[in-house]
């Protein structure tokens, strides 16, 4: 099942990407994997909290955020590099994404759906408003000169920076397959997303795998957010669209499908700045999103039906 | 002439066939005995007849008309009710409106002739204190709730999930002779699952034996629980 | 008996209400008017919810029914106060071609739909430049009935009476059973003869009416509104908070938790300028944890068990 959706979209992205290069400019391709790198990067510790713990974690565009501000914070007061900072700033996310699990989301695991989807939206709004209050809404930006590197093949020129971003989501994607598959620890918490009362009774500590879940992924999270400052200004809702943007990509890899992430987000990516390239469209880029989540869950629902 | 009939039903999920070409009818007055060994298909057979599910194949018809793909609120409006093997009550409802929402729902009542005949049926089954919340109901209580809320529906046939489950021996007695009582009144159609031999022998006028999704024997509980097929379907499934 | 007290309640409220304007003053009513409007929009997200749907889309239609209505008026020429039963009828019959597609999703999926609808709203008037306004938002030359302050406050309060009246009706009638049915058991809901679908489209027609009409009553009433302001997140923050703190499942649970953190948050406003709305987060966080029935849930589990224990030493003394 999740081969024959791996390689739907697949085929999907080669047939867009193709059309786009024989008949337009390529810079649509090479920001689009650009984009589609950061956002894959994003959603991929999102999938992985989805996948094994079962929480849609509504916060998980402030984590970032959040980790985006310590990161402005260390770098400002020691002059660190992000690539530096990021270190120490994914071990206190990965702290603070454990407290955020032992003291809210695990009290709330056997409630219903809905009080989990409820509890997160309120840490968002509370993670959000908390910046909004210490750091007023204004944005922040801090520049650096790696940034603009840039490539020049014949004509054309163009930012290579950004291609950090993908090479990160590759070695997420790999890195993840190796600990799932290669350790212990990772094979318990695959085991306890497939079936956490199986796992629990062949004796493996489900709260304890949950926990160390949270933790990995708000460690990347963290990570990632200390990079997005390279990228991007931050102010308290900049991480708002990347959860649902995050959540969109999962839906349409299937859950629990994490390499489907990379393909989803090609095609996300690559759409959008199909649209930004265009003076008349630039201002609907943003709806391409929205429209493709919209589709890919009544296409899902559908298709259940049916089946 | 049959109240309900199925042709060749069949339900496959992605591969495993539940339900296998059954073909079977129900007659007014008759309580049908559904056997069979565990994983036989017996409560797919009936989510096929209720519509909680809709078959591969096959067709049934009700009084004559098709149904085989109407939805399920409509077949209950049609006089077709159910229980459910794993208990259904709506928590946040209170016991009445719990037994009101079948007469609400598939006759049309107000909420005041519901509530009159909820609790006529209620009383009928012996069903009191009808203001409490279905958590302080006894199994036996949900159990009574339960087949309250199908017969509101006014149903013409209906389908009785393992009722007996998890009931003692007295419970049991009781709830045979109240089911009786119910489908000669009411002239119902009534189809049984159930694991206790001795409730299928009590209360039913005749059974279907179904093994891995086949009906394998049809007949009154005497010739066939004699049927050598039947017995080595419930030895094989103890084996 | 229990019956007559509580309908006397509510009329000597209502006309407390209704007489607000005689003894307040310009800024307390203003203060009222954002209140209702909240109340309003918690009442009809709770309606919804009645059925188990979690709607994340507030803002979206109350944005969708404030520009209906000042589009009308601009471009159309429309009477004001018809503009806003023009936007009414607007939002529910979007809520009724919407709802084919998206009612057949459940759970965390219909939520996220509802959100990204409501985005898809605020970017298409977004970029409707020429028709809507575009970032900038549209202005209406003069505020409905003058800018009236009383006039304004019975208009919304007109609208806080309809939202009211609907969920009372929801509580009172066969539509409790069907959305209690639909919540706890969509199966047995099914084979008792509840039409499934029917009943979620009825309430969200109905809702998004009611929020499509809030957000026209508050667009005449400001005079004017742009994407940012009329899909503010607040719009489906606050109703979701007030909500859940006075107590899901009711009407009376919203109003309550609409009067206690709608009073909270405009002495919160004035005192934290920036980043007031934590409260809001804070106070989902710990009611979702601590007490899920909220207010109106506690206050009547605490008086069933003091009914139990006054019944039990009754017993007693016999």
């Amino acid at each position: 099942m999740a081969k024959k959706r791996n390689a739907t979209i697949l085929v999907a992205v080669i047939t867009v990407a193709a059309v786009v290069i024989l008949f337009w400019r390529p810079t649509v391709l090479i920001y689009g994997l650009q984009a589609a790198g950061l956002y894959a990067s994003i959603a991929i510790p999102m999938g992985l909290i989805l996948g094994i713990v079962h929480i849609v974690n509504l916060a998980h565009g402030e984590f970032m955020m959040l980790a985006a501000y310590a990161t402005f914070m260390v770098c400002q007061a020691f002059g660190l590099d992000p690539f530096v900072a990021m270190v120490p700033v994914a071990l206190v996310t990965a702290a603070f994404g454990f407290m955020i699990y032992k003291l809210t989301i695990r009290q709330a695991l056997k409630s219903p759906e809905l009080n989990q989807l409820i509890l997160t939206f309120g840490i968002s709004i509370a993670i959000t408003q908390l910046i909004n209050l210490s750091f007023t809404s204004q944005t922040r930006k801090m520049s650096f000169d790696y940034v603009s590197a840039s490539v020049d093949i014949g004509e054309l020129s163009f930012g290579i920076y950004n291609f950090v971003f993908v090479v990160i989501a590759i070695l997420m994607v790999i890195g993840l397959r190796l600990y799932l598959t290669k350790t212990i620890s990772g094979k318990a918490a695959l085991a306890v997303g497939q079936n956490p009362k199986g796992a629990s009774i062949v004796g493996i500590d489900v709260d304890k795998t949950y926990g160390f879940v949270f933790a990995l992924a708000s460690g990347m999270i963290g990570m990632m957010g200390a990079l997005f400052i390279t990228r991007s200004s931050i102010f308290p809702g900049v991480g708002g669209p990347f959860t649902m943007k995050s959540f969109c990509l999962i839906a349409m890899a299937g859950v629990g499908n994490i390499p489907g992430i990379l393909g989803a987000s090609v095609l996300l990516g690559i759409s959008e700045n199909f649209l930004k390239a265009f003076r008349g469209t630039r201002g609907w880029a943003d709806i391409v999103f929205f429209v493709l989540i919209i589709t890919v869950i009544l296409g899902r629902s559908i298709k259940g039906k049916k089946a | 002439m049959s109240k309900l009939t199925t042709t060749g039903l069949t339900k496959a999920f992605s591969g495993l066939v539940a339900v296998n070409n059954v073909s079977f009818h129900m007659d007014e007055g008759e309580i049908l005995g559904i056997i069979g060994p565990n994983g036989a298909g017996k409560t797919t057979f009936i989510h096929l007849v209720s519509g909680i599910l809709l078959p591969t194949s096959g067709s049934i018809t009700f009084k004559g008309n098709d149904i085989t793909y109407a939805p399920a609120h409509v077949r209950s409006r049609m006089g077709i009710a159910r229980t459910y093997q794993l208990i259904h009550p709506l928590e946040n409802l209170k016991v009445i409106e719990n037994v009101m929402v079948g007469a609400v729902f598939s006759k049309d009542k107000s909420l005041k002739e519901a509530r009159k005949s909820a609790e006529a049926i209620c009383a009928e089954l012996e069903l009191g204190r009808l203001e409490r919340d279905t958590a302080q109901l006894s199994i036996l209580e949900i159990k009574k709730m339960e087949i309250a809320r199908a017969l509101a529906n006014e149903p013409e046939v209906l389908f009785l999930d393992e009722v007996m489950a998890g009931l003692n021996s007295d419970e049991t007695k009781q709830l045979i002779a109240t089911v009786q009582r119910i489908a000669r009144e009411r002239k119902l159609a009534v189809g049984v699952v159930e694991h206790v031999m001795g409730v299928i022998r009590e209360l039913t006028h005749r059974v279907i034996v179904l093994e891995a999704g086949e009906l394998i024997a049809e007949g009154t509980y005497e010739t066939v629980s004699k049927n050598p097929r039947v017995i080595e379907a419930y030895l094989g499934g103890a084996a | 008996m229990k019956f007559k007290t509580s309908y006397l309640v509510a009329a000597v409220v209502a006309a407390i209400m209704i007489a607000f304007p005689t003894f307040l003053g310009a800024y307390p009513l203003n203060v009222a008017r954002s209140v209702m409007t909240y109340m309003a929009l918690a009442i009809t997200w709770d309606m919804l919810l009645r059925s188990g749907q979690i709607s994340f889309g507030i803002a979206g239609l109350f944005g969708l029914g404030s520009y209906a209505s000042i589009l009308a008026v601009l471009r159309g020429g429309m009477d004001p106060l018809l503009s806003i039963v023009f936007a009414t009828v607007f939002s529910g019959a979007m809520a009724y071609a919407l709802g084919f597609a998206i009612l057949r999703l459940r759970a965390m999926y219909f939520s996220i739909t509802t959100l990204a609808l409501m985005e898809i709203f605020r970017i298409v008037i977004h970029n409707m430049h020429d028709f809507s306004g575009g970032p900038e938002g549209v202005v209406l030359p003069t505020v409905i009935f003058g800018g009236n302050a009383s006039a304004l406050y019975w208009l919304c309060l007109g609208g806080l009476f309809i939202t009211i009246g609907a969920s009372w009706f929801f509580e009172k009638s066969k539509m409790h059973l069907a959305l209690t049915a639909i919540r706890n058991d969509e199966t047995s809901a099914r084979s008792n003869g509840v039409n499934i679908f029917k009943y979620l489209l009825i309430t969200f027609v109905v809702t998004s009416a009611m929020q499509g009409m809030m957000g026209a009553i508050q667009v005449q009433s400001y005079g004017f509104t742009a994407p940012d302001t009329a899909f503010d997140a607040n719009f489906t923050l606050l109703p979701l908070a007030i909500a859940l703190l006075g107590g899901i499942h009711s009407t009376v649970g919203p109003m309550a938790g609409a009067v206690l953190l709608g009073v909270a948050a405009e002495w919160l406003k004035l005192k934290i300028p920036y980043g007031h709305l934590i409260v809001y987060g804070i106070i989902i966080i710990l009611v979702i944890l601590f007490m899920p029935q909220g207010i109106v849930g506690m206050i009547r589990r605490a008086g069933r068990a003091a009914g139990r224990a006054g019944k039990q030493t009754g017993a007693n003394h016999e």
